[in-house]
């Protein structure tokens, strides 16, 4: 389906700024791939254009047919193409024929602008938009989260929805109108010169002044629309926080304060307002007023010519003149338009290929080794790792972990613990050292082979509003029931599950539906080990967990981490006890690591950890729990 | 860095599901996989009814209706608001008179200087009817310009004092009603519904005006020129008002299909950008992208189907003119030249010709206008309507007019036989009795749903008690102030909540009138001005949008901070849940010690430090009281809380 698309991926560096030379000469590229559609809405659009021209002529041409007959003073009409009606045929008949053939131009015309607007919108709608939405989320997949890291959602979102719009105004909005233009304005002008040479020069006199203030209001209402969207924005955003604040606000008692705010802001949108109002009504009134200026002149000098040239009439000089100058200026005013229209498209364009040209940072090489089955052996080279080159979140980190078993890591938010776990999913690639997995280079291996080795349980799950059973099979649809039963029973799910309206079929609602966030952990788990991966990396699941609840879930992340090589981010002493190994991570580093007996003896940090979070003595004793078995 | 962005997909994601109204979002990739499939087997490439349906229903819910017959009532409630601007709107009806006469009269000009002096070759009458053109037109646009501003600023003046009002209305709301009604819907009440109103004003009433008076005029000259082609024309409006009425009909139709379809491929899109890491930890790439097409294509179906009904009608419009032209000619010639017409019919003239042709567009045109105002007037009086109906609603309590300011208070809090239910036939709280004292801490501990956010909403007075008595210093809560109460009072509620702007405006929300030194000497004394300073820009670091930008541990410690420089008798606090690194921890145990000490204060506790400072423990079980007394006894009692607390120990430090 995008027959660029492949050269496009792997163009080198991302760009920063293209000329709007390059952008132009790829959007052209783009409208030749449709070229065939374009030739139809072109020639579609010609032959409305002429039938309606047609159409004038003969209207005029039987004003003047009864204007001769009645008034003995009136010139003889001009018949086109010398289809001059035999001299014997009745008047009537003449202006019969001639209402019959506008007649059936009429109906043709009304056939083909809808067939116009019909092709059209298939063009543009159901084959550039489509074709140009499908490459950009297709590319979107898969470009690396750097991209994600530095555009905000609503932008990148915006990419595929009106960038992509813009990009295709070059093709109809550009493009053909400008063909158009061209093309009907030479048309008309040549039928008004060809009337009379001096009444179109006088009538047209006024046009550059048509052309000049219709940009003119573009150029100024447009910066004074974008003022105000942006006033706009704040109000409302003043009263959606003043909403979702509203405890904060009622608590505080902080009504009147808030009213003032709200006040400033909607009065801004008013004033901004008014300023677009007074621009919009000084230069509404100045184009309208340019065309009845060329009535006048038409008024003048036709009025002249009718006294003084033989061959001026009424129908066919005056009042079709006057129907070509409406078209004209109609036409003419479009030029803003296209101006308009291009500036977008440039914008749209330079946003739309930023996507398409980006490079996939991870990508399987062409000889990447298949992993059908890891062993799970990780080890971490002497690697360092930052999301901008000159700030590393990672330094000389190097470790190994053997197959099956477990490491903690731990530390200081913002220590890069999150940030080594995407290594090793290969979400980055590190700036320096290497990682291997059974030994191998994660680069040589094949990245999607890679990540499906690795089930990956996030802080908070994100669960999509779609069945449990699906919910478990997210990264494989194709899953069996017994397997989706099976990973449920090992994330201690299954019970829970049983017990919902539905079982594995109930649909889960966008906000967990009535699920607590242990159950939801441990769907998520569920989800990571369904296919039975070697590795297993968990970020924090109890982060934003009840400590009610969080009991449930730890049984779940130890049975999903048997016999798999594990890597959990932990604050909690109890995870810390249950790893083979912690490392503690700050700024980037390994402060410390060793077994937990280890770190609990001599770690200044563990030892913080547990005066937080340990109950007293007294507690521990009142509930008969063991005192020496813990610390 | 991978848990931010997932709390932001994840608020991204619920965002969006609250945009489309519907719990299942039919927008998902997968949901959309069911029906994908579903068309499969019908072997169609139409989305599914049952998919279209559902959804519509679901937006149908949301957003109400979107037309309404034209309702007296509510006009009239409209113009109530131009009231204040009484003056600009008597000049702008007079200038819509002005208006309307002068557009026909400017056709009829220059059919008057063609059919007179033009075809009687007279040059100087030509250029005297010119001139009086040119004049005529400039007062036309003179007219144009005022009575466009004009309107457009009513508009917005209305638009404006209606906002001004659904806010300060909203001020007044109690939380019940923010519980119930989602934030999407009272935005759009503030946005689209109001924006509908505002088209009620500057479109509908005004330019309604001109055009029929427009219409009435250039038919009247017509009915001058020549009855029996001015009954040609009767003949052709109704068809063309018919047939303008039925396409927009239609159009409107499938333009909401297409927007809806639309709105399928965008939240699609937000899902996907917002949960990419799931996709690309589980390989789902090429599964997404054909889901994403087949919506797109879908979208296009719609599309399509709404050109193909938007592309009828301007040609048939056109047609009607051409059909007017060709009937002109014909029926205008065979009057002037056919032999035998009836005695009873006058001759025509054959200006008559010329001033219909240059007429009949000032007739024409507005049939076309007024059908699109009357649509638009039928979507105004839906959004109005769902405007009125909000700025109608009653808060659920309010002060009574004689309800008492809270002199400053001591903090004793009292709950006596208190019962309540958000629904008083569901119960959620019973027969509560309670005392604390100025100074006590009280941690409230239980399962989810047992109560603890109930009873503090009813301290905040969010909540009227259903039956009992909560007494503050012995003064009935129902005869306080609630303002006077608020002051007096500090909320820090779980959700951490920021506004825009910057950590010291955020700070002092907590009283606005504090100077700059006000504010970090309330963070001096909970022991944390170095955690903000550290902050990029220290107190002047800025806000994003719900918090963004700032650290979940940032963000508790500036609503620690806010509370703190209200310095209020009574602290209110729901404690997150979310975990924070240890260091960090350490701090804000210490800061929430500072914050509580000396002030009756409510916790709903998730802090194992902050239960076991705590005077009080209550246990709340199904909306009751079932233990109290600190940590050290009710462990010895061993009852409900001891069993909680051993399920917690060994869950988190064993």
């Amino acid at each position: 389906m995008s027959p660029s698309s492949t050269s496009e991926s792997n163009s080198p560096a991302p760009v920063a700024t293209v000329s709007n030379w390059t952008l132009i000469k790829r959007m052209l590229g783009l409208a030749w791939i449709y070229r065939w559609g374009c030739i139809k809405v072109l020639l579609l659009q010609v032959a409305v254009l002429s039938l309606g021209l047609m159409a004038l002529g003969l209207f005029g041409l039987g004003v003047d047919i009864i204007q001769f007959h009645i008034n003995p003073k009136a010139k003889v009409p001009a018949y086109p193409l010398g289809l001059q009606p035999p001299p014997d045929m009745p008047v009537m008949n003449v202006v019969f024929l001639i209402a019959a053939a506008m007649l059936v131009l009429a109906l043709l015309r009304a056939a083909l602008t809808y067939q116009y607007a019909l092709a059209s919108n298939h063009l543009v709608q159901s084959e550039i938009v489509v074709d140009l939405r499908a490459q950009v989320y297709a590319k979107l997949q898969r470009i690396s989260f750097r991209f994600f890291d530095t555009n905000e959602t609503g932008s990148i979102i915006n990419r595929v929805t009106g960038d992509v719009q813009n990009v295709r105004l070059f093709v109809d909005g550009v493009l053909l109108q400008t063909v158009v233009l061209v093309l009907s304005v030479s048309v008309y002008l040549f039928y008004m010169l060809h009337i009379h040479v001096m009444l179109t020069l006088a009538c047209l006199a006024s046009t550059p002044l048509l052309v000049v203030s219709t940009w003119l209001y573009m150029k100024k209402v447009k910066p004074a629309t974008l003022k105000t969207r942006e006033l706009s924005d704040v109000m409302v955003r003043t009263l959606s926080e003043n909403i979702q604040g509203i405890q904060v606000v009622k608590g505080f008692a902080r009504e009147n304060e808030e009213i003032a705010k709200f006040a400033q802001a909607n009065r801004n949108v008013r004033e901004q307002q008014n300023w677009t109002f007074w621009l919009t009504s000084v230069f509404s009134p100045l184009t309208s007023f340019i065309p009845q200026l060329n009535l006048v002149v038409l008024l003048c000098y036709g009025g002249y010519l009718l006294t003084h040239d033989p061959t001026f009439t009424l129908g066919q000089g005056i009042i079709v003149f006057a129907g070509l100058l409406r078209q004209f200026e109609g036409q003419v005013t479009t030029i803003a338009t296209i101006a308009n229209s291009a500036q977008q498209s440039l914008t749209g364009a330079q946003r739309v290929f930023e996507i398409l040209d980006a490079p996939v940072e991870i990508q399987s090489k062409p000889d990447a080794v298949r992993v059908l089955k890891a062993r799970g052996t990780v080890r971490f080279e002497n690697v360092t790792f930052g999301y901008r080159a000159e700030e590393p979140v990672l330094q000389n980190i190097d470790f190994e972990v053997p197959a099956g078993s477990s490491i903690a890591l731990t530390g200081a938010n913002g220590g890069g613990k999150s940030s080594l776990l995407s290594l090793i999913s290969r979400f980055y690639d590190p700036d320096q050292g290497r990682i291997l997995l059974d030994g191998v280079d994660l680069r040589d291996l094949d990245v999607d082979d890679l990540r499906r080795s690795i089930g990956l349980v996030f802080q908070e799950s994100f669960l999509f509003s779609h069945t449990v059973a699906a919910n478990i099979a997210f990264g494989y649809p194709r899953a069996t029931r017994e397997q989706i039963e099976q990973a449920a029973r090992i994330a201690s799910a299954h019970d829970f599950i049983m017990e919902l309206p539905d079982g594995y079929d109930t649909i889960l609602g966008e906000r967990g539906n009535g699920l607590s966030g242990g159950q939801r952990q441990r769907l998520a788990i569920a989800r990571a080990i369904l296919l039975d991966p070697p590795i297993l990396l968990l970020d924090d699941p109890t982060a934003a967990i009840d400590p009610e609840t969080e009991h449930e879930i730890l049984e779940a992340m130890q049975s999903a981490m048997q016999n798999r090589t594990s890597f959990v981010v932990a604050h909690r002493l109890s995870t810390l006890r249950r790893a083979d190994r912690v490392i503690v991570l700050e700024h980037g580093r390994i402060v410390e690591s060793g077994t937990p007996d280890e770190l609990a003896e001599n770690s200044s940090f563990y030892q913080q950890a547990t005066t937080t979070q340990a109950p007293d003595e007294e507690s521990l004793r009142l509930l008969g729990l063991d005192l020496e078995a813990r610390v | 860095m991978i848990s931010k962005l997932h709390k932001r997909i994840h608020r991204a994601a619920s965002r969006n599901g609250g945009t489309l109204g519907y719990p299942d979002a039919v927008a998902n990739p997968q949901s959309r996989r069911r029906v994908v499939a579903r068309q499969k087997e019908q072997g169609k490439s139409a989305p599914s009814d049952a998919d279209t349906s559902q959804l519509t229903h679901a937006e149908f819910d949301e957003r109400g209706a979107e037309m309404r017959p034209l309702e007296f009532g509510l006009i009239a409630r409209v113009f109530a608001y131009m009231r204040p601007y009484r003056a600009r709107r008597n000049w702008l009806l007079l200038i819509v008179l002005v208006r309307s006469l002068q557009i026909p009269a400017l056709a009829a000009l220059f059919t008057h200087v063609i059919n007179g002096p033009l075809i009687a070759r007279d040059v100087r009458g030509t250029l005297l009817g010119a001139a009086a053109f040119l004049l005529l037109a400039i007062f036309t646009q003179v007219t144009l310009h005022f009575r466009s501003r004009w309107a457009l600023e009513l508009g917005e003046a209305v638009v404006h004092d209606l906002r001004r009002d659904v806010f300060a209305h909203l001020q007044k709301m109690t939380m019940s009603f923010y519980h119930r009604t989602p934030v999407g819907r009272i935005i759009s009440r503030m946005t689209s519904d109001i924006e509908v109103v505002r088209s009620l004003v500057q479109d509908v009433l005004f330019m309604s005006m001109v055009n029929v008076g427009q219409m009435i005029f250039a038919a009247a000259v017509m009915f001058w020129y020549d009855r029996v082609l001015f009954l040609m024309i009767l003949g052709l409006a109704p068809i063309l008002w018919g047939l303008n009425f039925y396409f927009r009909r239609r159009l409107s139709k499938a333009l909401r299909a297409a927007q809806e379809s639309f709105s399928r491929v965008t939240s699609t899109l937000a899902e996907s950008v917002s949960g990419i890491r799931v996709t690309q930890s589980f390989v789902r790439q090429n599964f997404n992208s054909r889901l994403f097409l087949s919506q797109v294509v879908d979208h296009s179906n719609f599309n399509m189907q709404a050109a193909q009904k938007s592309g009828a009608l301007p040609p048939l419009l056109e047609l009607n003119n051409q059909f007017f032209m060709v009937g002109l000619l014909l029926f205008g010639g065979y009057r002037i030249l056919g032999p035998g017409v009836g005695a009873e019919i006058a001759p025509v003239r054959a200006e008559a010709l010329v001033g219909y042709y240059l007429m009949s567009a000032t007739f024409f045109s507005p049939l076309a206008t007024i059908g699109n105002i009357y649509n638009q007037a039928l979507a105004a009086m839906a959004g109005a309507e769902r405007v009125f109906q909000l700025l109608d609603t009653p808060p659920e309590f309010a002060d009574k007019p004689d309800a008492i300011a809270l002199p400053p208070i001591e903090g004793r809090i009292e709950f006596r036989d208190l019962s309540f239910g958000y629904d008083p036939d569901h119960l959620v709280l019973h027969d509560i009795n309670f005392v604390a004292e100025p100074g006590q801490t009280v941690a409230l501990v239980g399962h989810t749903g047992s109560g603890k956010s109930s009873l503090i909403q009813l301290i905040s007075k969010f909540y009227l008690p259903t039956s009992g008595q909560l007494l503050i210093d012995g003064q009935e809560i129902r005869d306080i102030q609630s303002a006077s109460l608020h002051r007096q009072m500090g909320i820090v509620s779980q959700v951490n909540f920021l506004f825009t702007g910057t950590v010291m405006e955020n700070i002092r929300v907590g009283r606005p009138d504090a100077t700059d030194e006000e504010v970090m000497e309330a963070a001096r004394r909970l022991d944390v001005i170095d955690l903000i300073e550290t902050m990029p820009e220290g107190f002047h670091a800025s806000v994003g949008e719900r918090g963004e930008g700032v650290s979940l541990g940032q963000r508790q410690i500036i609503c620690f901070v806010r509370a703190m420089l209200a310095n209020p008798r009574i602290m209110i606090l729901d404690e997150a849940t979310s975990s924070v690194d240890t260091m960090t921890e350490l701090r804000l145990q210490n800061a929430l010690a500072t914050l509580l000490k000396d002030r009756t204060s409510f916790v709903v506790a998730h802090r194992l430090s902050t239960i076991q400072d705590a005077d009080t423990v209550l246990v709340l079980d199904g909306g009751r009281i079932v233990e109290r007394g600190n940590h050290h006894q009710l462990l010895g009692e061993g009852g409900v809380y001891a069993n909680l607390y051993r399920q917690f120990v060994q869950a988190t430090a064993v």
